[in-house]
């Protein structure tokens, strides 16, 4: 028996294993209940067994199978399972990778994903740098990075941080979370507080007088543009900020219609007017007034040649 | 063949009639010749002898009479062909001195000429890019300019009203720019108005367009273009860039520049037009890889529009150069967007069921071209007849652009399309105007920006960028815009705003195709679509087939997209040519080029070289008076280039026995130098006459009038034996016109002479006794020469 069998089959123990506190998370989410996950996670041990039976199968169900055989686990050497710390260390990343995906759901729309999720982020980044990292478990000679991360071909552990790692990313969090994911920065305290005051003085004139409103939270409205496109060519902006921006310049055009209207038609038409005239005085007054280029022909000199014309004509005949 | 003769007549009463000069239909040769008459040219008497036209017909000869007494005059047209336009002589003169040179020349002085006719090459192509590059980066920056202080300006003015201003603004923004490129073209060097590459193309063929490829030529085309760029024309950099490289090219192989008083002593030996003219192709393919990023469809280019002299190591030696070219630009272009190697390509597939789609496209193409090409017609000859003066050009000029603005600046104004802001801000310049905020306008997308730049986003950007309303409008205006703009005295080109023309209109076609069918929004992309309707209309108004099928797809990098692009372009140009022509053909037209058509025209076989020639020929004896060469030389009334060198024979008036062809800038070089027979017997230790002495005086021989010659010395006497071309290429009298044509288009010849049976000169063919034969709608017609 190779070795790369028998740790293929860990890993697909480990994927069983994930899938159901993912799956769980989920559950949770939905039933916004958070505090009962923990509660499910046993169910994760029945279901290497059925992964043992069913492992070739193509249509393999996990959460169905996991109810069938279980001790299978001890059938396998000592010396091929995961060690007891890297599975400890397995558990932990499992729990703080629900609670982040938990609370990513959560702060969806309106987005706040970076304000809200950067604390649970950072659990989960210190966890898979503990996988990652090259310390050895106790008694072990084979660190929880080979193990854990790349004894497969899947490379689930890897290939799941490495997706919420590509989200953070994705949403820019970075420009407003501090280094070590301490608290927001500066900048985004800032914002928001500047878009607090304008949302307030929006809220001051729900009655539905929008003219007022237009005129009265135009300052303070301009301040938070203004400080938002700063901070655009500064590039110290997340998703948030964005999102936020974006909601409350619709709520400004659209909702409370504030844009500039189109006012100034006439001045517009009459300059233009004029302009396409011009044109058309030039090109009358040049036909009209300007010489015509005349163009002096040449006669060119030709051959007078009676035989070749009687040859023509003889060939047309 | 009674047939094309019936319709020949016909079709010159009506011109006679007519009197507009459209062009004297073919004579058929069935009437009396009109003889000699009299006319006062400086003193000197010559003949006319005239074919006439047609039957005998009294009343036609009483309309010929009365003009007799005058030199004829007609309005510009088409049907003309200019005095002032010569051949190149591509033709290699054999003489003496040739001979001479090739045997004092080592096996090493050939590798030698070879190895520097590669590092020519090089250099072409280096130069090409680097002048590419800089008009690129001068265009970019200078509009940014523009942009920012115009955005600036209507920014500040939709908040507080009075946008008038910005429109002002605009407005005389560009008329500045303009004015500044249409005055240096209009007063310095009109040659370097329009896209240059009609008048590359006529060079190629064989003809010498004066001051197309001088240094100044080149500055007053690179400013003149980033003016007009910048000025918001319709117009593109692609055809000055093309001229640009062939100026480029015919200077460097020279090695000296005649403008600059500078000579190099690089590269003496390619200082005749044979050499100089395959420099020129290699220039042009450059120019072409430069401006569009396609060495391949450079070197198309060049067989395709050009080179009618063509083999394996001149078609590598332009590909190198091309190559050259297409490094240098994006190698410097690289180093100041500072991300080198940053170009992503994306790729579009098509079905197989939406190819006739494409030819439909095509189809629209081709009307559309043919429609812009004969507005543009019409455009140009009222220019060519009542714009004629420089200051009256860059009135027009001006014009142009402040309508441009305007109407710009009226179409944004107005359209009320609003997009969002995309994430990675692919629009250089939004304009938000009257959207709410965080939208930007997208008419201001397409006119807010350099023609380049808004074809661009119009390939790349998303689908639902922009609404069918806009792109209906835009496609509309532009049309008419870029056709009013072509044949200004700018320096720009055609290429852009075609493709901008077609790629609004074949993106509207993409997004109505979605909307019509059930399943079209997964398979018709706008991008795809508007690359195809932009090949069509580029296609319909240039019709160039071979190398702009293989510029399109290197330009895309699609070579998937190959198949599609060659459909469509041979539906436009198959559709276009039923119509009119292409639009450099009616601009070569226009300006009265003798130009060679790749064949004879269909129908003129009847035709022999006795019809065609030009006679009597001016001849000169072996030895000849000095005195006689200065007269003909000065006679402004003929003005001829090339002279048949004859043995007098025993009698007197017979013509007699050809044995070689001299030409005028050879004779002005031995005038100069004085090589006279007394005078050589006189000075023993005289210099004898070089090959190099006729190449330093290349290219710009001096006029006879600059030469004095005194009364003693007009009596010498000049012996041509050594510098003549001893072995001209001649023709029997019956030769057919179709094969004087080919013998002449193959060669490159500028003068062929036709004898008779026993060797006599009865006749002299050039360039414009061949061109003036086209086939019209009446059959064969006659184009008349002309003083320009």
């Amino acid at each position: 028996m190779s070795l790369y069998k028998n740790s293929s089959f860990w890993v697909l123990l480990m994927l069983i294993y994930i899938y159901t506190l993912v799956s769980s998370g989920e559950v949770n989410v939905l039933a916004t209940d958070s505090t009962d996950k923990m509660r499910q996670t046993p169910s994760f041990s029945p279901a290497p067994a059925a992964a043992v039976v069913m492992g070739d199968s193509p249509a393999f169900k996990p959460g169905v199978e996991a109810l069938f055989s279980l001790n299978l686990l001890s059938s396998f050497p000592e010396d091929l399972e995961i060690s007891k710390y890297c599975s400890e260390l397995l558990l932990i990343f499992g729990q703080r990778y629900v609670a982040y995906v938990n609370c990513l759901v959560t702060a969806a729309r309106p987005v706040q994903v970076c304000q809200k999720c950067y604390s649970s982020y950072g659990s989960l980044v210190d966890t898979y740098a503990n996988i990652s990292s090259d310390q050895m478990g106790a008694g072990d000679n084979d660190s929880c990075r080979d193990s854990l991360l790349r004894s497969d071909r899947l490379m689930l552990v890897y290939l799941l941080y490495s997706n919420m790692q590509e989200l953070w990313a994705k949403s820019d969090c970075d420009k407003c979370i501090t280094k070590g994911f301490q608290s927001p920065t500066n900048d985004t305290l800032y914002f928001m507080n500047t878009h607090n005051q304008t949302v307030t003085c929006f809220n001051k004139y729900q009655q539905g007088n929008y003219t007022e409103l237009c005129k009265d939270c135009k300052s303070s409205y301009k301040s938070l543009n203004e400080l938002y496109s700063r901070m655009e060519t500064n590039q110290t902006m997340c998703i948030d900020i964005e999102d936020t921006m974006n909601m409350t310049r619709r709520l400004w055009s659209r909702k409370y219609n504030c844009s500039f209207p189109r006012e100034e038609t006439v001045p517009v038409i009459a300059v233009s007017s004029f302009m396409l005239f011009l044109p058309i005085i030039f090109y009358l007054s040049s036909f009209l007034h300007s010489e015509q280029k005349k163009r002096k022909l040449i006669h060119p000199k030709r051959a007078k040649s009676y035989a070749s014309l009687v040859n023509i004509q003889s060939k047309l005949s | 063949m009674a047939n094309i003769t019936k319709k020949v007549s016909w079709s010159s009463r009506a011109d006679e009639s007519g009197g507009t000069g459209e062009g004297t239909p073919l004579l058929n040769g069935s009437g009396q010749p009109r003889l000699s008459r009299q006319l006062s040219g400086g003193g000197s008497v010559f003949q006319i002898g005239r074919l006439s036209t047609v039957d005998l017909e009294e009343e036609m000869s009483s309309e010929e009479d009365s003009l007799r007494g005058r030199l004829k005059e007609i309005p510009h047209n088409e049907k003309l062909l200019s005095l002032k336009f010569e051949s190149l002589d591509y033709d290699n003169i054999e003489n003496q001195l040739f001979l001479e040179e090739e045997r004092r020349m080592s096996y090493m002085g050939f590798r030698c000429l070879e190895i520097s006719r590669w590092v020519v090459c090089g250099l072409i192509g280096f130069l090409t890019g680097l002048i590419a590059c800089f008009i690129d980066i001068a265009v970019e920056e200078i509009a940014g300019i523009k942009y920012r202080v115009v955005k600036e300006n209507i920014e500040k003015f939709t908040e507080v009203g009075g946008l008038s201003i910005s429109l002002i603004l605009w407005v005389v923004l560009n008329s500045v720019f303009v004015m500044v490129g249409a005055i240096i073209v209009a007063c310095i060097e009109p040659i370097a108005a329009g896209s240059g590459i009609p008048q590359i193309k006529c060079y190629l063929n064989g003809v010498k367009i004066p001051r197309v490829v001088r240094l100044k030529t080149l500055v007053v085309k690179v400013f003149g273009v980033i003016c007009s760029v910048v000025g918001g024309l319709a117009v593109g950099k692609e055809g000055p860039m093309i001229h640009s490289g062939a100026v480029v090219a015919a200077g460097v192989s020279q090695g000296r520049s005649t403008s600059l008083k500078k000579d190099l002593k690089m590269f003496e030996y390619f200082r005749r037009d044979t050499e100089k003219r395959d420099f020129v192709s290699a220039g042009a393919a450059a120019g072409v890889s430069a401006a569009f990023g396609a060495p391949v469809g450079g070197v198309l280019f060049s067989l395709e529009e050009g080179a009618s002299f063509w083999n394996q190591m001149l078609t590598w030696r332009i590909f190198f150069a091309s190559m050259i070219s297409t490094f240098t630009l994006n190698f410097f272009l690289s180093i100041y967007h500072k991300k080198p190697g940053d170009d992503v390509r994306n790729t579009v597939d098509y079905n197989l069921y939406e190819i006739p789609l494409f030819i439909i496209m095509g189809a629209i193409g081709g009307l559309l071209g043919a429609l812009f090409n004969k507005l543009n017609y019409w455009l140009t000859i009222f220019r060519i007849r009542y714009v004629h003066r420089p200051c009256l050009q860059v009135i027009e000029a001006v014009l142009v652009a402040a309508v441009t603005a305007t109407v710009s600046f009226t179409m944004i104004y107005f359209s009320n399309d609003c997009q969002p802001l995309g994430p990675d801000h692919t629009e250089e310049y939004p304009l938000q105007l009257f959207c709410a905020d965080g939208e930007y306008n997208s008419m201001a997308t397409t006119f807010f920006n350099t023609p380049e730049r808004s074809v661009r986003s119009l390939f790349h950007n998303q689908p639902g960028t922009y609404n069918p309303l806009t792109l209906g409008l835009f496609t509309l205006t532009y049309f008419f815009l870029a056709c009013w703009t072509y044949g200004l005295a700018v320096s720009a080109g055609v290429f852009i705003p075609s493709l901008l023309i077609g790629a609004a209109w074949g993106r509207l076609f993409g997004i109505l195709l979605a909307s019509i069918t059930s399943t079209g929004s997964i398979w018709a992309g706008p991008g795809k679509y508007a690359l195809i309707g932009a090949a069509a209309q580029l296609g319909g108004i240039v019709r160039m087939t071979l190398s702009l099928t293989v510029i399109m797809v290197e330009a895309t990098g699609n070579v998937t997209f190959g198949l599609p692009i060659m459909l469509v372009l041979m539906t436009a140009k198959i559709v276009g040519d039923y119509f009119v022509e292409g639009l450099y053909d009616i601009h070569i037209k226009l300006q009265s080029v003798p130009f060679l058509h790749w064949d004879a025209p269909a129908t003129s076989h009847w035709l022999t070289a006795r019809e065609v020639m030009s006679s009597p020929v001016t001849c000169l004896n072996r030895i000849e008076k000095v005195g006689t060469i200065v007269d003909v030389l000065s006679n402004t009334s003929t003005n001829h280039n090339g002279f048949a060198v004859v043995t007098q024979g025993a009698g007197g008036d017979e013509p007699a026995k050809l044995c070689g062809l001299i030409l005028r800038s050879q004779l002005i070089v031995l005038l100069k130098h004085k090589v006279f027979v007394e005078l050589a017997r006189s000075r023993l230790t005289l210099r004898k006459l070089q090959l190099k002495d006729f190449r330093d005086a290349y290219p710009r021989f001096p006029p006879i009038q600059s030469i004095h010659v005194s009364q003693d010395e007009r009596e010498c006497m000049m012996d041509l034996n050594e510098f003549m071309n001893a072995t001209p290429y001649t023709v029997p009298q019956d030769t057919s016109l179709p094969r004087v044509f080919k013998l002449f288009r193959a060669l490159g010849l500028r003068h062929l002479v036709v004898v008779d049976d026993e060797n006599r000169v009865v006749g002299l063919v050039t360039r414009k006794d061949l061109a003036r034969y086209h086939l019209g709608k009446h059959g064969l017609e006659e184009l008349q020469l002309a003083q320009t």
